[in-house]
Formats: structure tokens, C-alpha cells, sequence
């Protein structure tokens, strides 16, 4: 039986670098598999099938990865699977931590990994590891940058990364209104790639004529550490006198930057948004300091992440561009390739939630 | 108690736990006994391995180095800044050794001839060079090395060794012999025992704490380059808080925080102890920091339980009252808590 | 970390610090305080509000936390040990109250800082018996509970974060809260707590006997036993005071950050020794002060926070910059406070045959 699902998974894989390599994969009869239909064919998932996984956070110290796995194992019961082993570094500067896990994941010779990358390029030869051993490699949260190339079948991307640039520059532009104003942007540490894409992006979104009054002044990098982060969101303060609003695209930036402004009684005078966690943010939203800011449900990522992983694991769906499937509750995906890769395959999970007084305690 | 367990009363005790470990170990995963797993336990810490021998030496010596994690990071960035800036990468590799070594010099002058307190200054240079490797890679991750290059990080290469792996079995027995059986290695544990004596017997300290601090900071630069081609790039992040575990691994080994006393023997037990708790546990998915704090655990208990037994044994024995040092390698002597260093030291400079 | 042997425990003990708390240390504050002025005065040429009272009450919150936790590792450091498990003491202290703060939103300010102060002084209890009377090297075991306590409080805390939203009104207001104003310039709070603790224990141990004494096990501990010391419960009670202020610097964490994960505090323990050993309290133990350790972390503060506001120096430059500073700052210190030092020895030579008798003096007061 394990054999047999090993055996499926080096199929899947060699669907996938096949897929990479040509166009021809179109016509539809991919890698031998004869159950897994070709792209274009929407495939039911169906459980019935185990899978042994592991479930790797870019941290263990952060709630929201413990949410994704929640859907995750809630994914899991639907197929009636063994849920994912819940494995991860204790922070997301322990780029080690991935890679023992990883490698541990190998040995033990699970079916899949599926992994939120903190180790930027420095995961891959772990990765590829993995996939030489069979085992079905899937990204979540943030890729692995090489794609295809290291070893990964697909990447789960919790939105389009460019509509992240997109989402932040609106929240600006609704927090400052037309007539605009200076604003900042706090990131976690300067080697998180998703933190990257998305300032890159929003710094393109920005040369849309309709957002030409929201001025970017600085980007400064608070390291996903909230004394770091509340340091380094006064000092914005003290060196732009004229900042109206620090944008901070992590968790932990956007609740430290919230503190800060209000321990020093700048809370109308400089706004704080960005990508938050709405348990964390109740308290800034309601008084007023964080009135708006946004966010995807970790859950139905994790959830999403096991579907297609399994999916894919159990040759129901092949890793290739243009398949599509339906993954339980959350309805139907099509696999493309990754705009912001040169050689990755993702699906866009979307939508983003913006939270704001109204709705910030549901959340 | 015969010479020889008292001598090597700290390695036999090692070597218990290591066996303790390994039993431990086969009953918790079946995945554990296998010479690829054996390998991967070395080369998923193969950087702070070496490191910890040359650690080792340092500590002796009476100093410590806590820029390490710091250094491996500065000399991996200029490795990637030059190769990145279109540099030979022969050169480059030359270059990122040389700032390591170059560190190391920069450190031990403030230590060996200035007289600052190493602790401090390495403080500083945890900060320091950390900074510099910022300045040359920044938020980048510079990879795209040569093909050999990551395959000499990723691939065996003499049977199922790698490049690192041999590196290290072959520093640790040359680092085992240069601390036991030269000159050198034993002006050390002197100038770490006692460096007014040193002085007086006419060894060259300065000079001595000079060459450790230096190839401390050299071999910290290796190990940048290796975890360089192991990983395939190049961050500013890396090694980000080895320190601690580099140092940990020493003093498990039985090394004196104090200096002067310590063998390599016991480093390289608890070297393999430390590997194979975290290999270990990991195979039967315990969680990270859960080993972490299983290592704590062991680092306290593995000094605590002797004192206690041998303390007990002599009230026993002897009744109450000062008694001289016995197999423990403790020290019966309240608040000057030096730990083990009576008899090592007896053992190495005679 | 020198070496730390009877012959050199006779000499740091020995000829050079006899009575406590004199000269040379003052010297040496002097001159830290003498750096920290010329500082500042170099980043106002750099930007615009070095000056200003504004810049002046960021340097001291932000100063607060680390200048209580390096008070307490320069008791521990004194008696020739160290504390590196405070990082992990503030983390476990900030959650758990902020755990009790949030199940007894009635309970006041004071009961608040009681419970941190008595679970940071329960596990400084365990390192320091763990030391006095285990006999285990410090560095051994606060290593050790560095990763026990964080691991303790990731397994309790189950990946769960104390979130602003369930404490008190109150504690939102603490650091707002100042004692003094002139103009600009606030005494507040915090740092007035900090202050205060530096005072006393300043105080402490420079006129109380117990004081005197921590200075004497640690100077020459063998002496100090021949002397009848009770050097065991000495070293204890260094550790309980350092855990005991770990509590508190956990709960003026937890009161300035609000959201407490289970990593909260970590890099704290080499924070505190950095602002130790940049106040000059020698690693070797029985030498240095309370003051001195808080200027190490005022210096090192300013440091920082001041290079996070010069708009030359970018991002990426500003560890590399910080950690020349510290540097040039400690060696700049070091040669002036050793010119200083050796005049002053100097000068006191013909004293300095008294010094068996005197600390014998010491221990039967």
C-alpha cells in the first residue's frame, strides 16, 4: 500500500517535471496515470485514501500558522486521512529548524510535505531531497522561490501576491483620503521573501495616478520582533514629522506599531494598518489607532493546502498547469503558473477580509 | 577509584548518556538506525560542529568567543558579495577565509593586547560583524554559485562523507592531538588555569590568545563558506544564534567556562550527544524547542547529579568536613563555583 | 570570560579593590558618563531632535526594561557568576501575569507587579540553589533554564498570545504615565521605576553589610570563606534578586508591549550582560556598580536609538555602526579608566598592606 502511494507520488512528480519541460503536456494524457485526468477536467477530490504528511509553519510562535493547521486537520477528517504531523522552528528566523524537519520528513518517509517557507533559496536542496524520495512537495503562505526547479509540486497562495500591493496601497488611500500624505512601511526582516513581493508591489501599484498623493517616505525592518517593531514605528515618527501612517504588512509589526502610537498619544495624528490579526488588533481598531486592516482566513489555507496536497499525493490531480479541481468546502481551483516565479505552479485561495470597527470582533 | 576513571571520569560519564541517547533513540522512531539518517544527523549541523572544536580551544584558553554565528555570516557575505559582483570564484572563496581569519585578528588584538575582556568584545563583534555581512547582502539572498561548489556542500564525496563531514573528522582528531600533545596545547590549559603563571613560566600569552582568537575567527569563516555551499545561498540571517549552541556543546564536553581544563574527547561525546537528542527526537516528532529544552536539561543534571553523588559518597565514607577532590571532578568549595578544573589540570601539565 | 584562579582572584581581590564601591568605580562612571554626553552632543550635529525632550523620553522607555534586568546580572556578575536565563524569565513573568491580568481584570497595579516579581524570584530561587548549592557552574545552568523556562512556557502557552484587548483599561495607560514634566521632558514612569531600582540596590550594596559581603564573594571567594562568609545563601539570594527583577522588567514588558508571545523577551539575557560589561562591571567578578550598569544600557540605547534616526545611515548599516560604537566606546573607556586607575593605585600604595586586616574588618561588622 505505502509502496503503492510512493510509487504514485514519483508518477505525480515526474507529471510535474515533465510539465515544466514542455508544452505537450497540454494534449492531456499526463505521465502515465491513467485516473488522473488532464487539465481542463474538474476532478472531485475524494478521500478514502490515507496520507501521511507533515504540516511545517514558517514558526511555531505565531497563532495564525496554528489556525492553518487547524484547517489542515479539519481537511484531513473530511478524507478521512491520519492528520499532518504539526512540525515547525520555534521562530521564523530558524531557517535550520525547516531544514531538519524537512530532511527528518524524508527519512521517515512520509507522502508529503507541506511547508510555509522561512528559508528562502536555502530550502531547496531539502526539498529536492524530498521530492527525489517521492514524496509530494506543496508550499503554502510563502514558496519556495525556485519552484518546479527545487522540488515543489504547487504553491497554495493565501491571495495574489500583486493584490497585496494592491489591497495596501487602497487601505492607504482610504485611511488618508484624496488628499493624500507621507506614509512608511514596517516590515519583518529583510530576507522574508512574501514581505518583499508584497512592498514591491505595492510600491508598483503606487504609480497609479489615482493613489499620486500617498507618499512612500521609508521602509524600515522591525524583524517580527515586537520590541524591534515598537522601536523602530517611533523613530518613523520622530524622523517624518509630517507622517500620517505606518503601513506594516506583519502581524507582529502592525500590533507593535498599534502599542506604540498609543502608549505615546499619537493615535489620530499617525495611523496604523497593514496585514493583522484581528484577535490581536480588537483593542487598536475600536479605539481608533488601527482603524482598518486586512487579512485572509489561515484556516481555509491549511484547509485548501491539505486538499490539494492530497489531491495531488493520491494522483487524483496532476500538478500541471491548467488542472483544476474542487477542493471540499471551498469550492473549485485551477492550477497556473506563478507570475511571480519563473518555474512555480500556484492557486490563489483569495479573498482578503478588510477589517475594520464593524467587523474586527467577529474576526 | 583507579587513575584512569578518575582522569577520565567526565568522558565515561559522556559516554553513558551517549549510550543512554542512542537506546533511547532506537525505541522511540524505527527510522533511527540507518547510515544515511547517521549522516544527515551530522550534516544538518555540520558548520556548528566545527565550529565547536575550535570553540573548545578558546574556552580553554580562559576566553570566549561570542562573534561566531556573527563571523560565519560576515565571511559568507563577502563570498557572495564578490561572486555576486562578478568576481573569480577561486578569489572569492580566498577572500570570505581571509575575513574570517581577518575578524579573528581584529578581536584577539583587543583581547590579547589591549587586555579587554573577550566576552566584551566579541559582544561587540556579535553585533558588529552581523551588521557588516547587512551592509554587503542587505535584503538579498545571493545564490547561483558554481555547480562543484554546492555539490561540495550538498554531495558525499569520498563514499557517503561529505567535504564537510571529512573536514570535521579530520579537524577534530589534528585539534585533539594539537591540545594534548604539544607545546602549544599545553600552554593553553596553563595560560587558562592561571595566566600570571604562564607569564612567569615564559610562555608568550598575548602572542597565544592572539593565534586562538585568530583561527577562531578563521575557522568560524570556513564554517560560513561551508554553510554557504551546503544551503546554496547566502543570507544576512545566517547562523543567526548559533552561538549559544556552539558554546553548549563545549561545555557539555566537560570544558571549564573558566578555563583550563577540558578534553576534546569529551567535546566530540558531547557533540554526538547533542546531534543525536535532536536527531532523535525529531525523527519521533517531538518538537524543536522541546529538544532544546531536553539539551537544557542535560547540561544541568549531567554536572548536578555527580556533585550531589559524590557528595553523598564522601559523607558516607568519611563524614562531614573538607575531603579532598575526589572522582567527580568537583570542587567542594561554596561560592567559588570554577567547576572541574583541579584535575585536569593535574592531568595536562605535568 | 578570563580566567578566574587563586592567583588571579588574589589579584583582582588583592591590592586594587579593598573598600567598596570607591574611587576607581567612580572613575569609571565618569568616564562612561562623560561618553554618553559626548554622544550626544555628536548625534545633535546629526539630526535635528537629539536634543529635544521628545528624543529624550524615547532613550528612557526604551532604556527602562534593559536597565532593571542589567541591575540584576551586575548583583549576579558581582559574586563572579552570571544569569543568562533572564530573557526567558521576562517572557515566562510577562505572560503568565498577563494571563492572571486577564482572568483578574480587578486585580490592581500593585498585586500585578507582585505576582511577576514573585514568579521571576521563584525561578531566580531555582538557578541560584541550582548554584550555591548544587555547585553547578552559573553559565551551566542559567544555559540550561535559558531553553527550560522558554520551552516550559511554549508547551503552557500553547501557541496562544496574551493579546492587548484582555487587560485592564489601566495598564493601557501605565506608559503614558509620568512622574515629573519639565516642558518637554518627562520622568516617566517606567524609568522612574528603573531608576529607583538602580538606587537602592546602588545603596544596598554599597552601605549594607550583605552588600559589602556580595563584593567579597565575589572579589576572593576562598577568602571569603576562610573569613566565615555565608557565601552559599549569598549567591542565592544574587540569583533570587536578578529573578526577581526579571519579574519585574516582565512586567514593564508586559505593560509596554500589550501582545505577549511565547519568544517575548528573548536576546534580553545578552542584552543585560552587554549593558553590564559596558558599565564596566568586571566579568571576573567583585568589581563594578549598579550605576555603572545602567549607564552601559543608557549608552548602548542612546546608541541605537539615535542611529535609527540619522537619516544617513540607511537600514543595513546601523549593527555594523553599533557595534564599532560599542567597541570604541568600551576600549575608550577601558584605557582612560586604566590611566585613572593606576594613578589612583598609585597614590594609595602605602594603604595597601591593610588589606587582609581591613576585610577581616568587613566580616566581623
Amino acid at each position: 500500500m505505502k509502496k503503492h502511494r510512493t510509487l504514485l507520488a514519483v508518477v505525480a512528480g515526474l507529471a510535474l517535471v515533465m510539465a515544466a519541460c514542455a508544452e505537450e503536456q497540454q494534449a492531456g494524457g499526463g505521465g502515465g496515470q491513467a485516473e488522473a485526468p488532464g487539465p481542463g477536467e474538474l476532478v472531485t477530490i475524494e478521500g478514502g485514501e490515507d496520507m501521511s504528511g507533515v504540516f511545517i509553519p514558517k514558526a511555531t510562535d505565531n497563532p495564525v500558522f496554528d489556525q492553518a493547521n487547524d484547517g489542515a486537520v479539519e481537511a484531513a477528517e473530511e478524507l478521512g486521512a491520519e492528520p499532518a504531523s504539526f512540525e515547525g522552528p520555534p521562530s521564523a528566523e530558524d531557517i535550520e529548524g525547516q531544514i531538519q524537519i524537512m530532511t527528518n520528513a524524508v527519512t521517515q518517509g512520509v507522502d508529503a510535505v507541506m511547508i510555509s517557507n522561512n528559508a528562502a533559496e536555502q530550502i531547496e536542496p531539502a526539498a529536492q531531497q524530498a521530492q527525489d524520495a517521492g514524496i509530494t512537495v506543496v508550499s503554502w503562505d510563502s514558496p519556495i522561490p525556485s519552484g518546479a526547479d527545487a522540488g515543489e509540486s504547487l504553491f497554495v497562495a493565501q491571495v495574489d501576491f500583486d493584490e497585496t500591493g494592491e489591497v495596501m496601497a487602497d487601505m492607504a488611500l482610504d485611511l488618508l483620503g484624496e488628499e493624500g500624505g507621507e506614509f512608511a512601511i514596517l516590515s519583518a526582516t529583510p530576507d522574508a521573501a512574501n514581505q518583499n513581493a508584497w512592498i514591491e508591489d505595492m510600491e508598483a501599484a503606487l504609480e497609479d495616478p489615482k493613489y499620486e498623493n500617498l507618499e512612500l517616505v521609508d521602509t524600515v525592518y522591525g524583524n517580527d520582533d515586537p520590541e524591534d517593531s515598537y522601536d523602530q514605528a517611533l523613530a518613523l515618527v520622530d524622523q517624518y514629522p509630517d507622517l500620517q501612517l505606518i503601513m506594516a504588512p506583519t502581524t507582529v509589526g502592525i500590533a507593535a506599531a498599534a502599542e506604540a502610537m498609543q502608549d505615546e498619544d499619537l493615535c489620530g495624528q499617525v495611523l496604523v494598518s497593514g496585514l493583522g490579526l484581528p484577535s490581536d488588533m480588537v483593542e487598536f481598531t475600536l479605539n481608533g489607532c488601527a482603524p482598518e486592516f486586512a487579512l485572509w482566513s489561515f484556516t481555509d489555507l491549511g484547509y485548501l493546502t491539505y486538499y490539494a496536497t492530497y489531491g495531488i499525493a493520491t494522483g487524483q490531480v496532476q500538478a500541471v498547469e491548467g488542472a483544476q479541481f474542487e477542493a471540499g468546502r471551498l469550492g473549485e481551483y485551477t492550477i497556473e503558473p506563478d507570475p511571480t516565479r519563473d518555474n512555480g505552479l500556484r492557486i490563489v485561495m483569495g479573498p482578503f477580509t478588510v477589517y475594520t470597527e464593524e467587523n474586527v470582533e467577529e474576526g | 577509584m583507579p587513575e584512569w576513571a578518575r582522569r577520565w571520569g567526565w568522558e565515561l560519564l559522556l559516554a553513558g548518556i551517549l549510550i543512554g541517547v542512542l537506546i533511547l533513540n532506537v525505541s522511540l522512531s524505527p527510522f533511527y538506525l540507518g547510515v544515511q539518517n547517521v549522516i544527515n544527523t551530522f550534516q544538518l549541523s555540520i558548520e556548528k560542529v566545527i565550529v565547536a572544536v575550535i570553540m573548545a580551544f578558546v574556552i580553554v584558553n580562559g576566553e570566549i568567543d561570542l562573534s561566531v554565528a556573527s563571523v560565519m555570516a560576515f565571511s559568507a557575505s563577502v563570498l557572495a558579495a564578490l561572486h555576486a559582483a562578478g568576481a573569480p570564484f577561486g578569489l572569492a572563496v580566498g577572500a570570505a577565509l581571509l575575513t574570517g581569519a581577518i575578524a579573528g585578528l581584529f578581536q584577539g588584538f583587543f583581547v590579547a593586547r589591549m587586555g579587554l575582556p573577550s566576552l566584551t568584545v566579541t559582544l561587540a563583534g556579535l553585533i558588529g560583524f552581523r551588521g557588516a555581512a547587512r551592509i554587503l547582502v542587505e535584503d538579498q539572498s545571493i545564490g547561483d554559485f558554481p555547480e562543484w561548489f554546492d555539490r561540495l556542500g550538498q554531495d558525499p564525496l569520498v563514499g557517503r562523507l561529505s567535504f564537510g563531514l571529512l573536514l570535521f573528522l579530520v579537524g577534530i582528531v589534528v585539534a585533539g592531538i594539537i591540545l594534548h600533545r604539544t607545546p602549544f596545547g599545553r600552554s593553553l590549559y596553563v595560560i587558562g588555569d592561571n595566566s600570571e603563571v604562564a607569564r612567569f613560566s615564559g610562555i608568550n600569552v598575548a602572542r597565544t590568545k592572539l593565534i586562538v582568537m585568530t583561527s577562531s575567527g578563521f575557522v568560524a569563516g570556513l564554517a560560513g563558506v561551508l554553510f554557504a555551499a551546503r544551503l546554496g545561498s547566502v543570507r544576512g540571517d545566517l547562523g543567526q544564534g548559533f552561538e549559544l549552541d556552539i558554546i553548549t556543546m563545549v561545555l557539555l564536553g566537560g570544558v571549564s567556562i573558566f578555563g583550563g581544563s577540558g578534553t576534546m574527547v569529551g567535546v566530540g561525546l558531547s557533540i554526538l550527544i547533542v546531534l543525536n537528542i535532536r536527531n532523535g527526537l525529531g525523527l519521533a516528532r517531538f518538537a524543536i524547542t522541546t529538544q532544546t529544552g531536553v539539551i537544557g536539561v542535560l547540561l544541568i543534571l549531567s554536572v548536578l547529579v555527580p556533585n550531589l553523588v559524590s557528595r553523598f559518597a564522601r559523607r558516607r565514607h568519611r563524614g562531614p568536613g573538607p575531603a579532598p577532590p575526589s572522582g567527580g571532578r568537583t570542587t567542594d568549595q561554596g561560592g567559588d563555583l570554577r567547576g572541574r578544573e583541579h584535575e585536569s589540570q593535574q592531568a595536562t601539565v605535568e | 570570560m578570563s580566567r578566574i584562579g587563586p592567583g588571579s582572584s588574589e589579584r583582582v581581590g588583592g591590592s586594587r579593590r579593598r573598600r567598596l564601591g570607591l574611587q576607581p568605580e567612580r572613575m569609571r562612571e565618569l568616564s562612561l558618563l562623560a561618553i554618553i554626553v559626548v554622544a550626544v552632543l555628536a548625534f545633535s550635529l546629526v539630526f535635528e531632535n537629539a536634543l529635544s525632550g521628545r528624543f529624550f523620553n524615547r532613550v528612557t522607555t526604551s532604556v527602562a526594561i534593559t536597565a532593571v534586568l542589567a541591575a540584576g546580572q551586575t548583583v549576579v556578575i558581582i559574586t563572579r557568576n552570571i544569569d543568562l536565563s533572564v530573557g526567558s524569565i521576562v517572557g515566562v513573568t510577562a505572560y503568565l501575569t498577563g494571563e492572571y491580568l486577564g482572568d483578574h481584570p480587578d486585580a490592581g497595579l500593585f498585586l500585578a507587579i507582585g505576582v511577576a516579581v514573585l514568579i521571576g524570584g521563584a525561578l531566580g530561587l531555582v538557578n541560584g540553589a541550582l548554584v550555591a548549592y548544587g555547585r553547578v557552574p552559573a553559565i551551566i545552568v542559567t544555559l540550561g533554564t535559558l531553553a527550560i523556562y522558554r520551552t516550559w512556557l511554549i508547551e503552557h502557552a500553547n501557541s496562544q498570545n496574551i493579546t492587548a484587548d484582555t487587560l485592564p483599561q489601566w495598564l493601557d495607560e501605565l506608559p503614558r504615565a509620568s512622574v515629573l514634566s519639565f516642558g518637554e521632558f518627562d520622568i516617566r514612569l517606567t524609568f522612574a521605576v528603573a531608576v529607583l531600582v538602580v538606587v537602592v540596590l546602588q545603596i544596598a550594596l554599597g552601605r549594607l553589610r550583605w552588600g559589602r559581603w556580595l563584593y567579597a564573594v565575589g572579589s576572593n571567594p576562598d577568602a571569603a570563606r576562610q573569613a566565615g562568609l555565608p557565601a552559599q545563601p549569598l549567591t542565592l539570594v544574587a540569583f533570587v534578586v536578578s529573578g526577581a527583577l526579571a519579574g519585574l522588567a516582565g512586567f514593564m514588558f508586559l505593560e509596554r508591549f500589550g501582545t505577549i508571545t511565547v519568544f517575548a523577551g528573548s536576546g534580553l539575557e545578552l542584552a543585560s550582560v552587554a549593558a553590564a560589561v559596558v558599565g564596566g562591571v568586571s566579568v571576573l567578578g567583585g568589581s563594578g556598580t549598579v550605576f555603572g550598569a545602567m549607564l552601559g544600557a543608557v549608552l548602548i540605547a542612546l546608541l541605537d536609538q539615535s542611529l535609527l534616526r540619522t537619516p544617513q545611515v540607511s537600514e543595513f548599516w546601523r549593527d555594523a555602526i553599533l557595534g564599532a560604537l560599542i567597541l570604541a566606546g568600551v576600549a575608550a573607556d577601558f584605557l582612560v579608566g586604566k590611566r585613572l586607575r593606576r594613578r589612583w593605585a598609585e597614590s594609595r600604595r602605602s594603604l595597601s598592606l591593610g588589606a587582609t586586616s581591613e576585610r577581616g574588618a568587613v566580616t566581623d561588622a
